[in-house]
């Protein structure tokens, strides 16, 4: 019998974006172990058309946690030139994290949300794509931080919250109470392109 | 003369020192496809496989014994750190892969020590890591060994011998035991 495969549901949101930047998305893309590749490359497995993007961007790593049946996945920052925003966490040139049930990452302007839903086949995982025309991730406007802030409860805008939830539903659905115990996805607020290079700095000592 | 003082700085490169043993080489050469002795430059990047499928891995075992892919190396860094490490992945479904004590199962990985013995089957690698600060490649030298690299470097981690007790078996190739007292074991 086939163990059924582990799903990455992956959300994708621009703001800006050209004719072509998802025009190599498919709606499912099955891969074995080996790390899937994002990127603008013809190498890359998923393709988006963005001129800040490298070649090879990203990966999204399978592998098995010492004595689990299911796989996790890692994120890997490929690109020389640019980060990768992951959970709070900027990544930069050969960086990687370990990815945890629902994710936010950040790239090039693009925003993602990867949702994993553990399959017991370790022969290979499928990735489902959606694109969203809400964003994804809460962004600050005009207002400086150099701290990720975390809201605890962010509801969706009025009168589009319908929309974003019929295209996101799974996003939306942790968010809400749950009886049984769902993990609560706590939205972060992603970093201006601007500074998501900058150099590190060191923490503050406290007085 | 200008070309050399207007070239970039030169950058020290991570290098990984393997040296291979298997006790079937001389007969069967089973790492007949690896160059010893060369440093060979690989984009940081790049996954680096090792195992019998010459189209998919970098350096081939001719041995029917081995797994189409075997194993996995890759380089990382550590979030927020400067340092360069090496990831060793198991990608055989049937052996374990032994990384000094630790048995690494299918898609188990782990960081790579600095000096290890790697081991699955016959096969043995003592792999060392220079580090290096470029970023762009990493390179990998094989040196081939003619003896058991287990025996000859005494490699697992020593445990202590109680006065009164027995080897266990993991330390069996270990030649000088640590003494303890009895109240420790």
């Amino acid at each position: 019998m086939e163990r059924p495969l582990t799903v990455l549901r992956v959300s994708l949101h621009h703001p800006m974006p050209g004719p072509d930047t998802f025009a190599n998305v498919p709606p499912q893309l099955e891969h074995d172990t080996s790390p899937l590749l994002v990127g603008r490359g013809l190498g890359a497995h998923l393709r988006l058309q963005l001129p800040r993007l490298s070649r090879q961007h990203l990966s999204l790593e399978p592998y098995l946690e010492k004595g689990s049946a299911r796989l996790a996945f890692n994120l890997k920052a490929l690109s020389r030139k640019g980060c990768v925003w992951v959970n709070g966490l900027t990544l930069r040139f050969l960086e990687q994290v370990p990815l945890s049930t629902v994710n936010r990452v950040a790239f090039s302007g693009m925003q993602m949300v990867v949702h994993i839903e553990g399959g017991t086949s370790l022969e290979a995982f499928v990735c489902c794509f959606q694109l969203s025309p809400s964003p994804l991730i809460y962004r600050l406007q005009a207002e400086e931080t150099d701290e990720w802030e975390i809201i605890p409860q962010e509801q969706p805008p009025s009168g589009s919250g319908q929309q974003a939830r019929g295209h996101l539903g799974f996003l939306d659905s942790p968010s809400q109470p749950s009886p049984g115990g769902a993990p609560e996805i706590q939205l972060q607020r992603e970093p201006p392109d601007s500074a998501l290079c900058e150099p590190r700095r060191p923490p503050r000592s406290k007085p | 003369m200008s070309s050399f003082e207007d070239a970039d700085t030169e950058e020290t490169v991570t290098c990984l020192q393997m040296t291979v043993y298997h006790p079937g080489h001389q007969q069967n050469g089973i790492f007949q496809s690896i160059r010893f002795f060369n440093r060979q430059k690989l984009p940081s990047s790049e996954v680096v496989k090792f195992g019998r499928n010459s189209n998919t891995c970098h350096y081939t075992f001719q041995d029917k014994q081995a797994s189409r892919v075997q194993f996995s190396l890759q380089l990382f860094k550590k979030f927020d750190s400067s340092v360069l490490s090496f990831e060793i992945k198991n990608m055989s479904k049937k052996t374990n892969l032994i990384v000094d004590n630790k048995e690494l199962g299918y898609l188990n990985k782990m960081d790579l020590p600095h000096k290890c013995l790697v081991r699955f089957g016959d096969y043995q690698f003592l792999m060392e890591k220079e580090d290096g600060e470029s970023l762009e490649v990493f390179e990998i030298q094989f040196s081939l060994s003619t003896r058991p690299l287990l025996q000859e470097n005494n490699w697992l981690p020593q445990k202590p011998i109680p006065e009164c007790g027995r080897y266990s078996s993991c330390s069996t190739q270990n030649n000088s035991p640590i003494e303890m007292g009895e109240n420790e074991w």
